[in-house]
């Protein structure tokens, strides 16, 4: 079905055309436009041209195969147009395109459709939650941390809000097409990633796991894409089913338990039905205060393995049992089909957690494969080669409320929300990572008495000993973990990383540079300078046979957190949240003309 | 003060943008902030009113962020953007050694020391040494009470510690005490006044000594912008005149709030 829409741009008045040339130059465009529906087709097989989920398809790979833009004309590279976002805040904006519409979320649940060739403006969305005070100081947090995304499916956008709801959009329109209020955000329940929709189904998953209100309950859950009725729901911290998951908490019932956010959008698996999520870490940090003993609190900084269909746990796999340090393990789930030793060939890969350790999985089964350091990293003392269990530095381990322990790396990772990207012509795993480690105190965490809201010590962050390098990307193989290369410079990547058809890998850092990386070297092949910290999640698309590649900027809480590590270099305090877009130049003809 | 201008848990930044950079113009009012979750907020407002008095200006009471996660995720950065854009002043903070306060605020002297008590039910208990090993005991998560509880505990042979569990929300304690889940509850006391509408004894609890677990007590203060120098020592002098003249006293008999005015 094709459908078609009138632009919003065309009711602007004639001052307002005077007033905006930009705007008065797209009014004189064409007064429709086609958009046709993502089917589930597209899902299964996304078109080469379009980028239409968070890391483009659904096995979280962040590949393009567009090669148009390669090692040997990036630096051709020109700017096409730049856009600046609605909100201020932080920046993890996962733009998406297809057919032509390039679609934002950012901050405060603003949505905006662009003309991807252009830039103009289409239609906005701005979700009309309840006035925030300043009562409700952490759902207006959320609001200003951005979210990684949103999803298209049929002629809809999915969006998950910070108020806890899901909403349907008109992808022409922007118009509300259903929606429903999931959780009670009045509880502290608060969508911070978007949703993968697949066959029909919503699949998203809750934060606001560690709010008193919370306790006993974290979930993720499917829902009708057409009505917004719910089918199925998991808890990741209460599973009844699973004895060994209970006991995993020792003496603590459900009702006392937090944490255990799936902050990370999963993967799917159509070839088994399977849905795979990373979860964050225990509330509260300690085992010491949480009084869990030395149970592995699960699903705490697991794998899960759900049914995509029941929402029932296939497998579960630890990556660090009995956190006691905020180093949780929710980033992305990725799957690739290739022969590792052993026989698996169904595998996951990942650098789960901030602690920065990579893990090969087969995905079938959840048998661990092999497992590597990308940055230094203390906390974990080994990982069975046979079994995979995770055994933890003792000595980091308090031993009394107010014992200071040194951690590496830090509660900002290591590893964080900023995805890594696998290259098919490689068969490497390109990881955006950190150095860095801090102080950790178990200890009064009241800040208002008898309240339970605490402010939690955590030291400044430093580089470990004897490192000069912040900023990581990690190249290793997805078969044994064995490294391809790693490039080291003194600002940290803030961005997550995109692999191309043309051999590269393009992400940025703190320092405001935008790289394009060499995926078998690894060797810098052009570099800019932008307003802002290269952030969110860079991606790829062509139009009318161009590639375009676009680059989020703005504020950057990793760049704010690490700056110190880097003192040379200044890091803006400001938003200035945008997109970039750049293309080849041609001979003789600018990107604008 | 160990961890002044320690780092938080991430989440805490976001751009300066947020704030406003400008200085309010109030005249002869002084704007606080008060966190009405605080079982504290009642007794923290009427401070605010007595401290106004003293300064002879108009005091304006407005909302502090509240509702944050146990691990405090956002919270000081929330914070920072509403004493930059709306207040002078965060009423009913808690004093304790170690405290991460960060770099751009500042606390006032303390204005009241109040304790946490220990609650139970069965009549048969006289302190918390009385109360079974196998029992378990709810403290109030993350506050000093569960800090000293925990501490001592530790201390102790494997086989002679309490089980413990830590409670976000006071009403649930007082549901798993009532019902027998717990053996007792060490809470602050005017989180038990305020979920007992005043009158603990009404509810079925007696509260009966921590012996031998000390005594624990939080320092009430106030935060204010580290560049309001002037404004601390104002608010200084005058909560030392409060305590002097029996005013803080006055209003902690008026709440119902156990404990005393804070020493010098």
């Amino acid at each position: 079905m094709i459908s078609t829409f009138s632009r919003t741009l065309l009711a602007f008045t004639a001052l307002t055309a005077l007033s905006l040339p930009a705007i008065a130059q797209d009014a004189a465009a064409p007064k429709t436009r086609q958009y046709a529906p993502v089917t589930n087709d597209m899902i299964l097989k996304p078109p080469v041209n379009d980028w239409l989920m968070w890391r483009r398809t659904l096995d979280n790979q962040g590949y393009s195969p567009l090669d148009q833009i390669n090692t040997k004309n990036v630096g051709d590279l020109e700017l096409a147009w730049a856009w600046p976002m609605a909100s201020d805040g932080e920046q993890e904006v996962g733009p998406l395109v297809h057919d032509g519409v390039m679609f934002l979320s950012t901050n405060d649940n603003i949505v905006q459709a662009l003309d991807a060739k252009t830039g103009d403006l289409i239609w906005e969305y701005r979700n009309p939650h309840p006035q925030l005070p300043a009562s409700w100081g952490y759902q207006l947090n959320q609001a200003r941390r951005q979210k990684e995304s949103i999803a298209l499916y049929e002629d809809k956008v999915i969006l998950t809000t910070v108020d806890a709801k899901l909403v349907a959009l008109d992808a022409k329109t922007g118009k509300v097409d259903w929606q429903t209020q999931v959780y009670d955000s009045s509880k502290g329940y608060s969508y911070t990633v978007g949703p993968l929709v697949v066959n029909g189904k919503i699949i998203s998953a809750i934060s606001g796991c560690s709010i008193a209100g919370t306790a006993g309950g974290c979930f993720i859950t499917a829902h009708d894409v057409n009505t917004g009725k719910e089918l199925w729901r998991f808890n990741t911290i209460d599973d009844p089913k699973n004895p060994q998951q209970e006991a995993s908490w020792g003496d603590v019932p459900p009702e006392n338990r937090w944490g255990g956010t799936p902050w990370t959008t999963g993967a799917y698996d159509a070839k088994t039905d399977t849905t795979f999520w990373g979860i964050g870490m225990p509330g509260p940090y300690s085992q010491l205060i949480r009084g869990s003993g030395e149970g592995d609190v699960l699903y705490t900084n697991n794998t899960l393995a759900l049914n995509a269909t029941t929402g029932e746990r296939k497998w579960n796999y630890s990556h660090l049992p009995g956190d006691n340090w905020d180093l949780d393990s929710p980033f992305e789930r990725v799957l690739v089909d290739a022969d590792a030793s052993g026989g698996a060939k169904h595998l996951l890969v990942t650098v789960a957690g901030k602690d920065g350790i990579a893990f090969g999985l087969d995905r079938d089964t959840g048998k661990y494969l092999w497992s590597k350091d990308t940055v230094y990293q203390n906390v974990v003392k080994s990982i069975d080669p046979k079994t995979g269990k995770v055994t933890l530095n003792p000595d980091l381990i308090p031993k009394a409320v107010g014992q200071q322990v040194f951690t590496c790396p830090t509660v900002s990772g290591g590893k964080l929300w900023m995805a890594g990207a696998y290259s098919p012509l490689t068969h490497a795993y390109y990881v955006p990572v950190a150095e860095s480690c801090n102080a950790v105190t178990p200890t009064v965490t009241e800040f208002t008495p008898g309240n339970a809201v605490g402010a939690t010590t955590f030291g400044p962050r430093v580089l470990p000993e004897g490192v000069k390098n912040a900023g990581v990307v990690d190249a290793f193989s997805v078969t044994d973990g064995k490294q391809l290369w790693k490039y080291g410079q003194r600002p940290t990547f803030t961005s997550s990383l995109l692999t191309t058809g043309g051999g590269l890998v393009i992400g940025g850092d703190a320092g405001r540079y935008l790289l394009a990386l060499d995926q078998t070297s690894g060797k810098v092949l052009w570099k800019t300078r932008l307003n802002a910290p290269i952030g969110g999640h860079p991606m790829t698309y062509e139009i009318d046979g161009e590639q375009y590649i676009a680059i989020p900027t703005g504020f950057s809480a990793q760049a704010a957190s690490s700056a110190g590590e880097f003192p040379e270099i200044a890091v803006p305090s400001g938003s200035g949240n945008s997109i970039f877009v750049y293309k080849l130049r041609h001979a003789g003809k600018t990107a604008s003309n | 003060m160990s961890f002044l201008g320690a780092a938080t848990a991430f989440g805490q930044e976001l751009p300066d943008t947020l704030e406003n950079k400008t200085t309010r113009l109030q005249g002869d009012q002084i704007t606080f902030c008060l966190d009405r979750q605080s079982a504290g907020a009642v007794f923290d407002q009427k401070v605010g009113q007595a401290i106004a008095d003293a300064l002879l200006v108009k005091p304006v009471f407005v909302d502090a962020p509240s509702g944050f996660p146990i691990d405090a995720g956002g919270y000081l950065a929330e914070l920072k953007i509403v004493m930059a854009n709306s207040c002078d002043v965060l009423l009913g903070i808690s004093l304790q050694p170690n405290f991460p306060y960060p770099d751009w605020a500042t606390p006032t002297r303390a204005y009241a020391d109040i304790p946490f008590v220990l609650a139970v039910t069965n009549p048969n208990y006289k302190s918390l040494a009385d109360i079974p090993r196998t029992q378990r005991i709810g403290t109030a998560l993350g506050s000093i009470g569960e800090y000293n509880f925990i501490t001592y505990s530790l201390q102790q042979p494997e086989g002679q510690r309490w089980r413990r569990l830590p409670y976000a929300d006071p009403n649930l304690m007082l549901k798993r005490v009532k019902d027998g889940t717990l053996g007792g509850i060490i809470l602050w006391q005017p989180s038990l006044s305020k979920i007992t509408n005043g009158d603990p004894a009404a509810a079925g609890l007696r509260i009966i000594p921590t012996d031998p677990v000390p005594a624990s007590s939080v320092q009430v203060a106030a935060l204010l912008s580290s560049r309001d120098s002037f404004l601390r020592s104002q608010i200084d002098q005058a909560v030392g005149s409060l305590i002097d003249d029996g005013t803080i006293q006055s209003l902690l008999d008026q709440t119902k709030f156990a404990g005393k005015p804070a020493a010098d």
